[in-house]
């Protein structure tokens, strides 16, 4: 992978964590495939992750202890893994949230300063 | 990457906590999710999976990246090759054990060597802040280098009161005592040491206390003794302060033990009992002198602590103006006397530091011959590995995890190499060690610690990259195209012919230094061992013992000496029998000031010289010649007037053609008498080479000892039976004194065998190495001319079909050999002249670039290139021309 693209999956990674996060906080233990349903459907299309990315990244995320899987059955009784938050995660979550609404709110400050 | 995901990662290389049939079930489901959705969307059946797949991606790509987070990429890479590595070479178990026993040799060799450095060199002195122990040498600021730089008391008392840049400063000599046990008498090594030794070491003793200022006077007989001599002597006694030791027939007190590992001064053998300067300031006559006030007597040691702000450069300039200052005001003793300042350390092992690095460039061009060889080695196997690095590539391997993994091979080969070096140097450094001049500090304790672990496994990294990286490459970029086609033997190309080649020349190269090296050593101590010592050392018998002060005043020492002369002189077998000190070639040397009659020098030119004491009859007993005038004889005793024999050195130096016989001078010397007398000289004698056979005679003068005995002497018997007579003379000393114990009992022969050990061990491993590093090169020539005749069978089979005499083709084959080694000859020849500079002070008669050593190298090199090239080239000429055709 080349410095660049590697810079980019970083980026992504990043955002893609919080993502995660928020959804399974918010949703409850899923399987992958309803994470990425529900963020397509929040963002109204724009976020759109294939398995490629999707699941390397939950793995990364349990490596770290910051979501758990099972095996489970989905609704139409296929296996899949089911993945939850745990404590540490909810933390995270909260830290990361803390930080972007922080970034967001100079950025908005800077951007639209009064003339 | 966290600390904790790194853990998992580790964990997952190991052991699959989650398998690849997990991860794709885990994506099928996903994808069948989506095609699902797509279904429902109305989407027919196919177009379902396709759009569906569209979204989502591929499984194999979704399992490539799972894969990649779950483990560590690169661990997972290395151990794959690995377990590859070790399958590939276990199916060319010839060529692994070769290079596994090449490497081992290469790699053994520079681990043993290593650890005799370590040993030696590295290693600090075993006290605390060793690094701040300084030696205060006293040399003649005339005299080259090589002087013993001895002080005597008074410099160094006046050293010790005014040195600021010392927080202690404490002198020593090294003496031996007699001590009494139950009738039986024995000799111990021991030192006569000042108060604050052991505060300037930063030891104390394990039980009792060190030694007290005031204890420096005449009279306070106090001693410290060693752990082995406690437990040996006075069986570990818990009340061994204040008990008494009798040493030379006098009683001291022992005021405390010092702990097992305490060792100093550092030498062989250890000294077991210290008594204080107070000896030095004992005067058994109330008229003489004692040494302690002798200026003029350099016989003593000094070993001083450098304060916390000081440095040996700093304590170096204030003990020069120190020094200055004393030249100034004790002109006649004193001038012209400096100091050198060095660590203490240095001091002593600082003349082992040019050799033992020699050895080591030595043993490391054989491992780079070792190298060398390997490389072309490989360089041969991975021609024939042409069709599977074709296969790899076409399934999409990179350039570089191909070279990544033949790398990979090679450090698994430099691992088994290590290995075995390991192994090869703990057992050859007991060899070592046997071999080894024995006075070398540390030498019995090398061993194969950490450090040098350490340092073997560099080598054998930095060995694996010299070795592997240039056929890495080579091999790797074997062209897919040709290679798929042909049978799986690559066409090779003129460059890795000419790599080949420029490798064989390098490794000669190398050879020729190690070689040429080898040979000048070699000639160096031939011209050693023949140098004429100045006396026949051949069976003669040395041996020597102390007289105690408190039975023998000295005019009674005087006639213990001349009577146990005459009692050997009695004994069958002895031809000859005398006596003197400090004995030729056995370290010990007595420096001595003296002043000329005459108006040649002005007085404040105070010279010094080599000082003897010997009986009459030694010169000729050693087979010294006696060049002018007469040798001592019974008539020059204590009431007779004082003489003095010169050596022909002293005589040309300070008399120049002018004859010496009858002229007068005064060495700084007195014992009896109340003032230093002037001695004519009475005969010339021819010069010995005292210090060591390489190093010239100084100029000398001798008394009777009748008229000036300082030190015990030695005595020294011509007889056959040198090892018979031994017992005779114990008895014949025995007989007269049953307390008397003698001791160094050594012939002559020994003595000069012991001072050339270190060019010995030089010379010996030198030329082993050179030995190695010529059959390696042998070898490694004779693989390359064999591979290159396998690989040009089909034009030898034209030649010869075509007419070709099988002569020609033979002369071809060993010319080709001829040119490389040339080649390398060259290349040599021009790097030896620039190494051997390195050797020039070690040689001796020989100069660094002596013609008749490189021509001889050059001449056993071009043999070695026939020999070698000589069986490949026959089998060049008995190429069946029909079969060669036919069989590509």
């Amino acid at each position: 992978m080349s410095n660049r693209a590697a810079a980019r999956t970083d980026i992504l990674q990043g955002t893609l964590d919080i993502m995660v996060l928020q959804t399974l906080n918010t949703l409850g233990p899923v399987h992958g495939y309803a994470i990425a349903a529900r963020l397509e459907q929040v963002s109204n299309g724009a976020i759109h992750l294939n398995m490629g990315t999707l699941y390397p990244g939950l793995m990364r995320l349990e490596q770290r202890g910051l979501v758990r899987g099972k095996w489970g059955v989905t609704e139409n009784n296929r296996k899949a893994r089911f993945y939850a938050i745990t404590a540490a995660g909810r933390r995270q979550l909260a830290a990361e949230k803390a930080d972007w609404e922080r970034t967001a709110s100079i950025m908005h400050a800077l951007l639209n300063e009064p003339q | 990457m966290t600390p904790r995901e790194w853990a998992s990662r580790l964990w997952a290389t190991f052991r699959r906590t989650r398998t690849d049939r997990d991860l794709e079930e885990e994506l099928r489901a996903h994808l069948e999710l989506a095609v699902d959705e797509e279904r429902r969307r109305g989407n027919a059946e196919g177009s379902a999976a396709r759009t569906a797949g569209l979204r989502v991606g591929a499984v194999a790509q979704a399992m490539d990246a799972q894969r990649d987070q779950r483990g560590l990429r690169w661990l997972e890479d290395l151990s794959r090759d690995v377990g590859f590595a070790c399958r590939t070479l276990r199916k060319a178990p010839g060529f692994t054990v070769v290079a596994m026993l090449t490497l081992a040799l290469g790699i053994g060799a520079n681990s043993a060597m290593f650890g005799v450095i370590n040993a030696v060199l590295l290693r600090p002195l075993p006290f605390p802040s060793p690094a701040r122990l300084a030696a205060v040498a006293s040399i003649d600021l005339r005299a080259t280098a090589g002087a013993s730089g001895s002080a005597s008391w008074p410099d160094f008392f006046d050293w010790r009161s005014t040195a600021r840049t010392f927080e202690h400063l404490s002198a020593y000599r090294e003496t031996g005592f007699t001590l009494v046990d139950g009738g039986r008498a024995f000799h111990v090594p021991g030192a006569v040491v000042t108060s604050d030794l052991l505060s300037t070491l930063g030891v104390k003793p394990a039980l009792g206390r060190a030694f007290r200022a005031d204890e420096e006077r005449a009279g306070a007989d106090v001693a410290l003794i060693s752990d082995p001599i406690w437990r040996s002597q006075f069986a570990a006694a818990p009340d061994i302060v204040g008990r008494a030791v009798t040493l030379n027939s006098r009683r001291f007190t022992i005021v405390g033990v010092m702990p097992p590992a305490f060792h100093f001064p550092v030498s062989v053998p250890a000294a077991q009992v210290w008594i204080t300067n107070a000896e030095d300031a004992r005067v058994d006559n109330p008229a003489d002198s004692p040494m302690t006030a002798e200026r003029g007597a350099h016989f003593i040691k000094v070993i001083g602590r450098l304060s916390a702000t000081a440095s040996v450069a700093s304590a170096q300039a204030e003990l020069e103006v120190i020094a200055a200052a004393l030249a100034r005001a004790h002109p006649d003793e004193s001038g012209n006397r400096g100091v050198r300042v060095a660590s203490e350390l240095d001091r002593l092992v600082g003349d082992t530091r040019q050799p033992l690095f020699v050895l080591l460039a030595a043993v490391g061009c054989v491992l780079l011959i070792a190298c060398v060889n390997l490389a072309n080695l490989l360089l041969a196997r991975g021609a024939g590995r042409g069709r599977e690095m074709a296969l790899r590539r076409a399934l999409g391997a990179s350039g570089r995890r191909i070279v990544g993994q033949l790398l990979t091979e090679s450090l698994v080969l430099a691992a088994l190499g290590t290995g075995c070096g390991l192994a090869l140097a703990y057992g050859s450094i007991a060899l070592l060690v046997r071999l080894a001049p024995a006075t070398v500090r540390g030498l019995d304790q090398v061993t194969i610690d950490g450090v040098v672990v350490a340092f073997t496994a560099v080598i054998g990294g930095v060995s694996a990259l010299i070795f592997g990286l240039i056929p890495a490459f080579q091999t790797a970029r074997t062209d897919p195209a040709i290679s798929a086609a042909a049978t799986g033997r690559a066409t090779q190309g003129r460059g890795q012919r000419r790599l080949r080649g420029a490798l064989v020349v390098a490794e000669t190269a190398i050879g020729v230094v190690l070689l040429v090296g080898a040979g000048l050593l070699l000639r160096s101590f031939d011209r050693l061992l023949h140098t004429a010592p100045g006396f026949e050392p051949e069976h003669l018998v040395t041996a020597t013992f102390r007289l105690p002060d408190s039975r023998y005043p000295y005019q009674k020492q005087i006639a213990f000496y001349d009577d146990v002369l005459s009692d050997l002189r009695a004994l069958p077998g002895v031809e000859e029998a005398a006596a003197t000190a400090p004995l030729p070639l056995s370290g010990s040397r007595y420096s001595i000031s003296f002043q000329q009659l005459g108006a040649q020098r002005p007085q404040s030119e105070r010279l010094s010289a080599d000082f003897g004491m010997v009986s009459p009859g030694y010169f000729r007993t050693l087979h010294v010649p006696l060049l002018r005038g007469r040798d001592f004889s019974e008539a020059d005793s204590d009431a007779a007037p004082r003489v003095v024999i010169v050596n022909d050195r002293f005589a040309r130096q300070y008399f120049g053609d002018a004859d010496p016989i009858g002229q007068r001078i005064k060495p700084g010397l007195s014992t009896t008498e109340t003032e230093t007398p002037w001695r004519e000289i009475v005969g010339v004698v021819g010069d010995v080479r005292h210090r060591s056979l390489s190093e010239e005679s100084g100029p000398a003068y001798f008394v009777p000892y009748a008229q000036g005995l300082i030190s015990p002497l030695y005595l020294v018997v011509r007889t056959d039976n040198t090892t018979g007579v031994v017992e005779d003379v114990r008895r014949t000393l025995a007989r007269r004194d049953p307390e008397l114990a003698l001791y160094n009992v050594k012939t002559m022969e020994e003595y000069v065998a012991t001072s050339v050990a270190t060019p010995r061990f030089q010379t010996l491993l030198l030329a082993l190495f050179a030995a190695f590093g010529l059959t390696l090169t042998a070898i490694g020539l004779y693989g390359v001319m064999a591979y290159g005749v396998a690989q040009r069978r089909r034009e030898f089979g034209i030649r010869l079909a075509l007419g070709a005499r099988p002569g020609e083709v033979l002369g071809l084959v060993i010319r080709g050999a001829l040119a490389l080694t040339a080649t390398g000859l060259i290349v040599g020849v021009v790097a030896s002249a620039l190494a051997t500079r390195m050797l020039a002070s070690t040689l001796y008669g020989v100069d660094s670039l002596d013609p008749a050593t490189f021509a001889g190298v050059a001449a056993m090199l071009i043999a070695v290139a026939l020999v070698a090239s000589y069986v490949p080239a026959r089998r060049a000429t008995r190429v069946d021309p029909i079969a060669a055709l036919r069989s590509e």
